[in-house]
């Protein structure tokens, strides 16, 4: 970049001062970008359409859902977090691997310092199913089956590294099995890898919820601490024998150092959302009940969070060396 | 461009340097792709597939430099023979200089300028038609993203545009 | 019966005065957008969405599928006029597309691609309301190794993509596949290639690399030449195709329609994939494969109808599974999903009318779109007679807004300009920018379904060949490559083909 003289350093200075101060004040001017880090049409993605929805009603202008999958979810925060200005038109949804996976692995962002967190908006449910076509009619078949044969029962995760593929390795450990985890970009590859039967079983969010309805796919387990409502005949993992509960809550955040006005401004639009009774609906299509923490209490959240997943992380030796 | 341009052992031949940059681009890929390790076949990492396209790279590099050995190729000279180079040139010197005005001047204090000096460089179009041009593009441009289709230009730090 | 029951039902609800007004503010902006390169369906769906939330679900979906169809006509414009490929499915239309522009036959390519996409638009719609549910199954029966010998397959028909040197075309298509892993890696969130730079995080942008490697490069060899510099060294001779173009299209067309509607139902690069490979192969079924490259109208009506055809066969897995094959159909998914619709097995027997009347809505929106393309025609052609010296400052302006337009981000500008002076290099030492463009495409994928393949089969590559899809794209692959190896057998075929031909 050219250096600009000490005149024109001022005169921007000036300018940038002007239109910051302008900036909380008429924000937003523009459309908003929301990243969200999953491919879309899976469970997340909808949901979060839905919900950006309902907040550019409130903020007045549009918000534009800008899929950028992979890296369990990972890739659109850690681009954000690297390459957005702090301004409020970028903002990310975080899913806990964000979390997660500096525990696990070198990456590219600190969860501690790199973002500005907003809101709290909401969790998963989690399920493993399979082909209806396929030979496991109970969780105790597929247990069965992999204890004959270890390694060979394969299922598809959105990522490595997300709940789900925790998840399933916490459950293999208890129940003394070798299970392969082959990991896709999120919900949609999921269901088409589980429903053209090239991974036996598929453990997503609710996105397969269509297609368990339609007969396609079969349910064998939830990672909610209740039975869903919709699927009352389906056990959770604590009924099963594994005292687990998994929904990876989730919420919004922006690159560091955004202005605390924007974030307010943001907060309050993103909590007018998920009060919105049309998206109340649309989230209990994926049994997702709105979980609402505002920006301090989500900061909390994140450190007790990661507090919580390192000790899993290290119990699975999957820890970074 | 003749045949007769074509020169074996030169070391102006462009065939033989357009092999060797491949080579050494592929040289560069495959070790990019050790730094990032390979994995096992059973799970192959981070790295497995761009060691095995540097390992073709390097051989497809090789073919085009035994070629330009053993058949010759046509020269640098002959392949800007009969060219104007100048122009191709004074055309890139602009797009950079556009390049680094642009995030610091916004969108319309750079392209009218690129399009003045792009309209009189190139092959002078007369001035009373290269000013209105150059004005009227960006502008009407500029106007429709921003108003019909709600897309924001750069503005730069005069806040124009 | 039921079918032409529920045909007629469809219309019913598609020729309302409301759907129809929705249905052509659809194809208009389709069409706008789709002229405009860079600025594509997506960013146009994403911002309208709201709007179409004041009316019935109907009307809503109607419209946002109008503009994703509508831009798939528009694509091809910038290609065939300026070299420029709208998006990445126009990337072949551009090798003959531009070549006829230059002979003073812009007219009948624009002509024979318009005409080319509303034949192949509608065969897709009349298969997918026959066919529909009965090929969901095709969508799902690709497994990940499958996907990696159909992405092998691609590759291969990039040969074929070729002018000059084979080992250069390759070599480009390497640096291809290279540039397409920059980025975080999508299995582990490993950073590659990036250099520490924190915009390559992401990874490098189709768009400014196409406009770039054609647009850019484009004007600056135009802008060396000393005699032949304006854009149509030819007079223009006729606007729409004549009789003998018509016969030269018709078996592409047909061939490329076909192609492009079964590729279409693949999640992930359908439309790109199948406008290559008809392109591909209407160059290996000619008689005279020379032409291709040079002009030849059948490398414009295949592609063009094969990308239009995928465009309709994208629906299907999106009907009648909810998965959505493209980031336009995911669009399209979420406006069901706030319409309070949910796309799965379920949608066409719950929600028979949405179904039909989004389909007969299609039917309509593809003549709405020949009607208002054709006129436009003459408009386009004119555009060429503007002198070169006004011209290229235009086409660079353009260039420079669509590339920003895609991503909102200046490094995408300087990677456009970047690759516009390698892609001048490139050409100027005989390295062609078409094969490079397919394999960045294409390796993300390749890669990825590599890496899935071999997990799932515990590392035993044996897996390519026991599966019958993947075995399938194996041997075709190798046929087309050791193909042209054996004169004797390339002779024996051109036999069979004249015979035919008579």
């Amino acid at each position: 970049m050219s250096r600009p003289s000490r005149l024109m350093f001022a005169v921007a200075a000036v300018g940038m001062l002007i239109s910051a101060a302008a900036g909380a004040q008429e924000y937003p001017t523009k459309p908003i970008t929301l990243i969200v880090p999953w491919p879309a049409g899976g469970s997340t993605d909808l949901t979060m359409r839905a919900i950006a929805e309902s907040a550019s009603k409130i903020l007045g202008q549009p918000i534009a859902i800008d899929n950028k999958a992979g890296g369990g979810g990972t890739v659109g925060p850690a681009t954000m977090a690297a390459a957005a200005k702090p301004d409020g038109y970028t903002i990310a949804q975080l899913p806990i691997t964000v979390f997660r996976l500096p525990l696990m692995q070198e990456v590219s962002w600190d969860p501690s310092k790199d973002f500005s967190y907003i809101i709290h908006l909401t969790g998963y449910t989690f399920g493993v199913t399979t082909n209806t076509e396929s030979q496991f009619k109970t969780w105790k078949d597929v247990v069965d089956f992999a204890k004959q044969n270890p390694g060979k029962v394969t299922y598809a995760t959105p990522g490595a590294g997300t709940s789900l593929h925790i998840g399933m390795e916490q459950i293999a450990t208890l129940a003394g099995i070798k299970l392969t985890q082959v990991p896709f970009k999120g919900g949609a590859e999921t269901n088409a890898a589980v429903l053209g039967q090239h991974t036996m079983l598929q453990a997503d969010s609710t996105g397969w919820r269509p297609l368990v309805d339609a007969g396609k796919l079969r349910l064998l387990m939830v990672w909610t601490s209740a039975r869903s409502p919709n699927f009352p005949d389906v056990p959770t993992l604590k009924e099963l024998g594994y005292p687990m509960v998994y929904d990876s809550p989730f919420g919004i955040a922006g690159p560091k150092g955004m202005d605390p006005k924007i974030v307010a401004k943001l907060h309050d639009a993103f909590k007018k959302a998920i009060e919105d009774p049309a998206v109340i609906a649309t989230l209990a299509k994926y049994d997702m009940v709105p979980n609402y923490k505002n920006t301090e209490d989500y900061k909390k959240f994140v450190v007790e969070v990661t507090n919580s997943e390192r000790k899993v992380i290290d119990s699975l030796g999957l820890a970074k060396k | 461009m003749s045949n007769n341009s074509n020169v074996k052992f030169r070391f102006n031949n462009s065939e033989l340097w357009g092999g060797l940059i491949g080579l050494g681009l592929g040289l560069f890929v495959i070790r990019s792709g050790l730094k990032l390790k390979l994995g096992t076949i059973n799970d192959p990492g981070s790295g497995y597939v761009l060691f095995y396209t540097g390992i073709l790279m390097c051989l497809f590099a090789a073919s085009i430099i035994i070629a330009s050995l053993s058949e010759g190729g046509p020269t640098f000279g002959s392949r800007w023979e009969n060219a104007r180079w100048t122009k191709p040139l004074i055309v890139i010197a602009s797009l950079t200089a556009f390049a680094f005005s642009l995030d610091t001047f916004g969108f319309l204090l750079s392209s009218i300028p690129l399009m003045v000096l792009l309209l009189r460089l190139i092959d002078p179009v007369r001035w009373s038609l290269a000013i209105p041009i150059a004005v009227i593009a960006p502008l009407g441009m500029w106007w429709i993203l921003k108003r019909l289709l709600l897309i924001q230009l750069p503005s730069g730090i005069f806040e124009i545009g | 019966m039921d079918t032409i029951i529920n045909v007629a039902h469809g219309f019913g609800i598609a020729l309302l005065p409301v759907n129809l007004v929705y249905c052509f503010i659809g194809v208009f902006i389709g069409t706008l957008v789709g002229v405009l390169p860079g600025i594509g369906p997506i960013s146009a769906m994403s911002l309208l969405l709201p709007v179409t939330l004041s009316g019935t679900p109907e009307s809503g979906i109607i419209m946002m599928a109008g503009i994703y169809y509508g831009s798939m006509y528009g694509g091809s414009t910038t290609s065939i006029l300026v070299n420029i490929p709208g998006e990445a499915a126009s990337v072949v239309t551009c090798i003959d597309g531009h070549q006829m522009a230059k002979q003073g036959r812009a007219g009948p390519a624009l002509g024979i691609s318009a005409f080319g996409s509303f034949i192949a638009g509608t065969f897709a719609l009349i298969a997918l309301m026959l066919v529909a549910p009965s090929l969901a199954s095709v969508a799902i029966a690709f497994g990940p190794a499958d996907y990696f010998s159909l992405m092998a397959l691609g590759l291969v028909v990039l040969t074929f993509l070729t002018q000059g040197s084979m080992a250069k075309a390759l070599l480009m298509a390497c640096i291809g596949i290279v540039l397409g892993l920059i980025g975080l890696d999508s299995i582990t969130a490993q950073p590659r290639l990036t250099f520490g730079r924190i915009e390559l995080i992401d990874g490098i942008g189709l768009v400014p690399v196409v406009m770039g490697l054609f647009g850019v490069a484009e004007v600056l060899l135009n802008t060396e030449q000393i005699i032949k510099r304006d854009i149509i060294n030819a007079k223009i001779t006729q606007l729409f195709p004549s009789k003998e173009d018509w016969k030269a299209s018709t078996g592409p067309v047909a061939r490329g329609t076909v192609l492009g509607f079964f590729l279409g139902i693949l999640p992930g690069g359908g439309a790109v994939i199948s406008s290559f490979a008809s392109y591909a192969l209407e160059k290996r079924l000619s008689k005279t494969p020379e032409r291709f490259g040079n002009g030849a109208i059948e490398g414009v009506a295949g592609p063009e109808a094969a990308n239009n055809a995928a465009a309709g066969g994208a629906f299907i897995p999106l009907m009648t599974l909810g998965i959505p094959p493209n980031v336009v159909m995911a669009l399209l998914l979420g406006a069901f999903v706030i319409h309070g619709l949910q796309p799965g097995p379920l949608l066409i027997t719950q929600n028979p009318g949405l179904f039909w009347g989004i389909v007969a809505s299609m039917y309509i929106g593809n003549v709405m779109l020949l009607v208002l393309n054709l006129p436009m025609i003459g408009m386009w052609v004119q555009l060429l007679k503007l002198p070169y010296n006004i011209l290229f400052p235009l086409i660079v302006l353009f260039t420079i807004i669509g590339v920003y337009c895609s991503s909102n981000n200046v490094f995408d500008v300087y990677v456009m300009i970047a690759f516009g002076v390698i892609g001048y290099f490139m050409r100027k030492l005989g390295y062609e920018p078409a094969p490079l463009v397919l394999a960045f495409v294409l390796g993300p994928m390749l890669e990825n379904n590599l890496r899935k393949s071999l997990i799932l089969s515990q590392g035993d590559l044996m897996t390519f060949v026991t599966r019958p899809i993947s075995a399938t794209c194996l041997a075709l692959a190798v046929v087309l490559l050791v193909g042209p190896l054996l004169p004797s057998l390339r002779k024996k075929r051109e036999l069979v083909a004249l015979d035919e031909g008579v």
